[in-house]
Formats: structure tokens, sequence, C-alpha cells
């Protein structure tokens, strides 16, 4: 790939780009992890969220609460400076980053998740419990597949939280796009100057981001047709 | 065993200063690029109604998309240390970070009140239109206000959200809250306790700002009742 | 009336030959009519007729594609500059009121007067209460408008459109959305209106109030005018066996 991009922007600049493409498949990794993992946390207390069980609910709310409070860049400095000062251990960078996005992740698709699943109307939760269906059976025979056109579009334009949101794991350290962006735009070499450097990285980012943001937005329409 | 040691931070009233100048700084700074950042997203909102040359509304689309989809750290780094170098003139790290926070917030805000403004009823337009009123008119005395109205919810989550961002103007040397921490935990290496701290100020400040936000719609909207 | 007199009378609103698409659609179809001064038309009709379509072309919140316009002497058209002008002239009462929820009543009133017609504050002030007096609700001036029931709500739009001295007042629907006690409210505001000499056209299906106040009644359906008459023939002696349907459906 480094002989494309130096054949297409000449030697230095396809260098360049070949770093910061190579680094960016670690902000893919670490967005797609946080992505998995905070989608099955978060579906996890989704459903805590709205069993009817008073103090599981509670849990649910405090959990989705105080993640959603807690700056990321906090989680961040907790996970990755304060757990390894307080109970001398180490902690690799990808791992601290990791548990902090998807806890991140999780709290918020909670959120955006309940709302899908409030915007099922009441009656179809008294339907089922009229044909003698469980909880569980209710949830993910009947209220489910209608949540879930509604909760899809959010979703994706979640992803693009995430996305942005792992930039800032360069902060404790971890390898990705962000980290080594900023090494060559310090590098004070010419031709790699914070005003070349930072508006490249710009549009990886971008590029990640956009065709996500355009997904979550025509399937919002769509769903606002029908 | 693990004690929690919060002592080592208040003994020393260096940190307690720092931390609450921090503090000050982090609530008074983003308040400004959030005011600010306001003043330019309602801008950039009305640049893209329909009414305008297809040409304008394109680059506020782009700017807002842009803006949107990259993250702020990039564009603070490019604001710090880009443009300075750039354009040969060297301003301050707080001038630095209002400036991005402006970029950025107000990229957020106009894409929230652009919704706003769309999502008042056509008899509105209609009514202001048959009163005689010029588009204008009823921009400024009919729908904008609805608009605003209708989202300051969506704002002030925004508004929150990008907050909890802020702490990143610490990495160009801005003395706010999450640098006083780094520069308190550095010296007592009580991490886990100094962002523990800082966690908890900023939720603080959060309630704050919410507060503001009631005060706001209270204020501004004395006409907006809850049901609708 | 000879032909010359005709050709010579000011008309309040002049239709001629007016037709308008959807697309494809033809919402109205060759569309003739004349208003006199003072003269007091109801239009009535099933829902999809066009009648709503055709009083809204008046003051142009719609466009129509062919054919001759002009209301109170200006002539309308597409893209036309200057709307601001035909509209002074022109006051519109809606059916689902569209008052402006961010002011009072009071504000309701005044705000076209002033950005407008440029009246000072204290004149406004003064022709809006004035209004606000001859609806009935003076009391209510400092209220916002979710505070008032729909019959109220009503008649201050009616007040705020007559605040600009129109010409020719449109109403279209104004009771349809209201809860059935307080049709009447906003009816017998409608005939104190009629009885100052206003120039009215009232899409409505108040048969009582078209009885009362008419000069002539319109049946329109499918984008066409269908039958025009008096109302005391138009409700006795229908020509259309479209008219006697939609009589027994409404009556």
């Amino acid at each position: 790939m480094t002989e494309i991009l130096q054949w297409l922007f000449g030697e230095f600049y396809g260098n360049m780009l070949s770093v910061l493409l190579n680094a960016t498949q670690w902000t893919i990794y670490l967005s797609l992890t946080a992505f998995i993992g905070g989608g099955l946390i978060g579906l996890l207390f989704t459903v805590l969220k709205i069993v009817p069980v008073r103090w599981v609910q509670w849990t649910a709310t405090t959990y989705i609460w105080l993640f959603q409070s807690i700056p990321l860049l906090m989680l961040l400095f907790l996970i990755g400076l304060g757990i390894p000062a307080f109970f001398k251990v180490d902690i690799p960078p990808w791992f601290a980053a990791g548990v902090s996005l998807t806890l991140f992740t999780s709290a918020y698709m909670s959120e955006v998740w309940r709302g899908a699943l409030q915007s099922v109307p009441q009656g179809q939760w008294e339907g089922g419990k009229a044909l003698g269906l469980t909880f569980m059976q209710i949830l993910t025979s009947i209220i489910a597949p209608q949540a879930l056109r509604v909760a899809i579009p959010p979703t994706v334009g979640f992803m693009v939280q995430v996305i942005k949101g792992t930039s800032m794991a360069y902060i404790i350290d971890y390898n990705d796009l962000m980290r080594w962006g900023k090494k060559i735009a310090n590098s004070q070499i010419d031709g790699a100057e914070p005003f070349i450097v930072y508006p490249i990285m710009a549009v990886i980012y971008f590029s990640l981001c956009f065709p996500l943001s355009r997904w979550s937005k025509a399937m919002e329409k769509r769903l606002a047709n029908s | 065993m693990f004690e929690f040691r919060f002592y080592e931070i208040w003994r020393s009233p260096e940190y307690v200063d720092a931390i609450l100048n921090g503090c000050l700084t982090s609530f008074t700074l983003t308040l400004i690029g959030g005011i600010t950042g306001f003043i330019m997203g309602l801008t950039l909102a009305i640049i893209q109604l329909p009414q305008n040359p297809a040409i304008i509304r394109l680059a506020s689309v782009s700017y807002v998309e842009f803006i949107r989809n990259t993250p702020f750290i990039v564009q603070l780094f490019f604001v710090a240390f880009g443009l300075p170098l750039l354009l040969d003139y060297q301003w301050s790290f707080t001038t630095s970070a209002l400036l991005a926070m402006t970029l950025n917030f107000s990229a957020y805000f106009a894409e929230v009140i652009r919704a706003g403004m769309n999502g008042v009823k056509t008899g509105q337009y209609e009514a202001a239109a048959s009163l005689s009123l010029t588009r204008w008119q009823s921009l400024q005395y009919v729908i904008l206000p609805q608009a605003l109205a209708n989202v300051l919810p969506s704002i002030s989550s925004q508004f929150i959200f990008l907050f909890l961002t802020t702490g990143l103007i610490s990495e160009i040397g801005v003395e706010e809250l999450t640098w006083s921490g780094r520069f308190v935990a550095d010296r007592t290496f009580r991490d886990f306790e100094v962002f523990i701290v800082l966690t908890v100020l900023y939720m603080l400040m959060v309630y704050i700002y919410l507060g503001g936000f009631q005060l706001i719609k209270r204020w501004a909207f004395p006409w907006w009742s809850d049901r609708r | 009336m000879s032909d010359t007199e005709a050709a010579e009378e000011k008309f309040a609103v002049e239709v001629r030959a007016m037709s308008k698409w959807y697309g494809d659609f033809r919402v109205l179809h060759d569309i003739n009519l004349t208003v006199k001064d003072g003269e007091r038309i109801v239009i009535c009709g099933p829902s999809g007729s066009g009648k709503s379509t055709l009083i809204r072309c008046l003051n142009h919140l719609e466009t129509f594609q062919q054919g001759y316009v002009s209301v109170n002497g200006h002539e309308l058209n597409e893209g036309m500059k200057n709307v601001e002008a035909v509209r002074r002239d022109v006051g519109m009462v809606f059916q689902s009121f569209n008052l402006f929820p961010n002011l009072t009543v009071l504000d309701n009133c005044v705000l076209a007067q002033r950005k407008a017609l440029k009246r000072s504050k204290l004149e406004a002030r003064e022709i809006a209460m004035n209004y606000l007096e001859r609806v009935k609700i003076p009391e209510q001036s400092d209220k916002y408008p979710t505070q008032l029931s729909g019959g109220q709500q009503q008649r201050v739009a009616i007040a705020r459109a007559l605040c600009m001295e129109p010409k020719i007042m449109l109403f279209d629907e104004p009771t349809s959305a209201l809860d059935p006690e307080m049709v009447n409210e906003v009816l017998d505001t409608m005939i104190g209106l009629a009885d100052t000499g206003m120039t009215m056209l009232c899409v409505t299906h108040e048969m009582g109030f078209a009885r009362e106040v008419a000069d002539r009644v319109i049946f329109m359906d499918g984008g066409v005018i269908v039958e025009e008459n008096k109302p005391d023939e138009f409700f006795d002696n229908p020509q259309h066996n479209r008219t006697k349907t939609f009589l027994g459906q409404i009556l």
C-alpha cells in the first residue's frame, strides 16, 4: 500500500499517509471494541432498566446516569492512570482505552435503546400479556422488533461519537491515528507542519464518520416517511 | 491495603487553589465558547434557510458536516498549532481554546437550531405571511422564538455533552480543571483520588449549567408551556 | 345589468379561467369567480374539492399556473414581487387558528401592524384593543394563546386579521377545528363582521351561517365550481345532482 501512496502523493506524503493510515486501523479496532462491547453491555442495561423489579431498574438507572455524567476524558484518566496508581497494577493503554470507551458507549446506547422501546405503544405490552406471554417473550418477539426500526438510525449515529471519542485515547498513550498524527505534527520536519498534518487527519476521521452520519440520516428520513 | 487518601489533595493550599481556579476557568471558558458558538450556530442555521442562495447554503452545510464528523481535539490542535503558523501570528492558548470551542460548538448548535426551524408548523409561516410580514420579519418575530423554545432541551444536552469534552483544552496548556488535576496528580501520585474529585466537580458544574438553562427557559420563553 | 356596466365595475376579487396543478394533478379547473365590494360568499363542497386551495390562491399562499386573478386591483401571478402589498388588503382566518404561541393575545394583534404597516406602538395597541373588544375578549389581551379556549383563539385570530384593516376577509373552515359548543361564538363574530359590510369569502359547512349572511353560495367538487346561487335558491332548489347529494349528506 505504501508504494501506491508514494506513487500517488510522492515519497514524502506517501510515507506520511502510510503511517497515518496504519495508525487508523487502531482507531478502527478501538471503535469496534467500544461499539461491540458497549452494545452488549448497553443491551443488558436496557433490559434491566425495563424489568419490572424496582431495585434492578434503579441499578440500571444509576449505571446509565453515572457513565453519561463522567466525562470520557476522566474515564480514561481514572482507568488508565488512576487505577494503576491506586492498586499498583499495570493496565496497558489499549485495555484502559477499550474499557473506558465501552463504558461510555454502553451508557449512551442504553439511553437510546430505552427511548426506542418506549416509542412502542403500551398497548403492545398489554396485548402480549393478554395472550399469556412472559415478560421476555413479549420483549423479544413483540416489542424489540418494532423498537429496532426506531433504534437503528441513532445507533449508527452514535458510532460517529464513538469514533470521535477514540481520538481522546492518545492521552493515555494509545497508539492510534491521533497519537501518530500528533507525533508527526510535532516532528518539526518541513512539509509536516501542524497546518498540514491536522487537516489530513481531519480528512481521515471525516471519511470514517461522514458515511455513517449520512447513512444514519438517510435511515431516519426513511423512517419518518414510512 | 489500598486506602483513599483525599487529604493529600486538601492539605496543600496550592493544590486546592489550582483545582478551584481550574473549575472557574473551565466553567467560564465553556460559557463564553457556548455563547459565541450559539451566535455563530444561529447564523449558520439561518444561512441554511431555503430562501438563501444555494452556494452559501452549501458552504454552511459543508462546514457543519465537516466539524461534526471530525474530533474536537484535531480541530483544537489545528487552531492552536496550525493556524498561528499558517497566518504567522501567535495568539494565546486561551484564545485558541475559545476559537476552537466556538467553531466546534457552532456546528452542533446549527444542526439543532435548523431542525428546530423545520419543526415549526407551516401554519405559523402562513399566518405570518397572510399578515403581510416579510420572510425576515416572520423569521425574527414568529419562527425563531418558537424554534429556539422547541430546541432548548436539545441545545442544553448538546452543550453539556460538549462541556464534558472541554478537558481536552488542557492539552494545549490552558490551565483549566483537567490541567489542574494532572498538575496535582503528578505531584501527589494520587491519580485515582484526584480524578474522582475532578469527575465530581465536572458533574457539579453540569448541574449548575442545567440550572442556568432552566432560568433561560423561564426568562426567555415564559409562554412555553410543558404540555404540547 | 348591461355588459358595459359589468366591465366598468370594480371587483374586489376577479378570477378568470384559473387552473392549478399539483404535479400532474389538476386541483382547480377553469375557475371563474367575481366578487363585488361588500359581497359575502360562502364556498362549500366535499373535502378535496379545491375550495380551500381556491381561497389560498387569493392571498398568494398558493400559486396557480393558468388564468387571471386580481384581488382589490392587484393582479396576482406566480413569482410576483411585492406580495405583501396584496396581503395587506386581504385578511385570513385559518382552520387551526395559527396564533403565534410566543406572543400574547395583544402582541399577536400588534406585531404586523407595527412591522408591516409601521404604525406607532400606541396606535397599534389602541386599534388592537378596539378589535379585541369587537370580538368580545379584551380582558384576555395579556394572556398567551395556549391559555385560551379554541373559540377564544379563533376570535383573537379574527381580531388579529381585522387589525390590518383589510378590504377582504378570507375564512378557511374557521369552525371545523372547534368543539361544537364553541362554534356559535365564532359564527356570531363573523355575522357581526358581515354586518359591517366587509367583503367576505368563507369556506365553511355551516349552512345556517350561509343562509343568514351569504349573498351567494358556491358549491365546488373535483376542482370545479359546480353550482352558484343565492342561498335560498341554493338550499331549496339545488340544480345539480352532486349538489343535492352533498346537501343531503350535510343537512
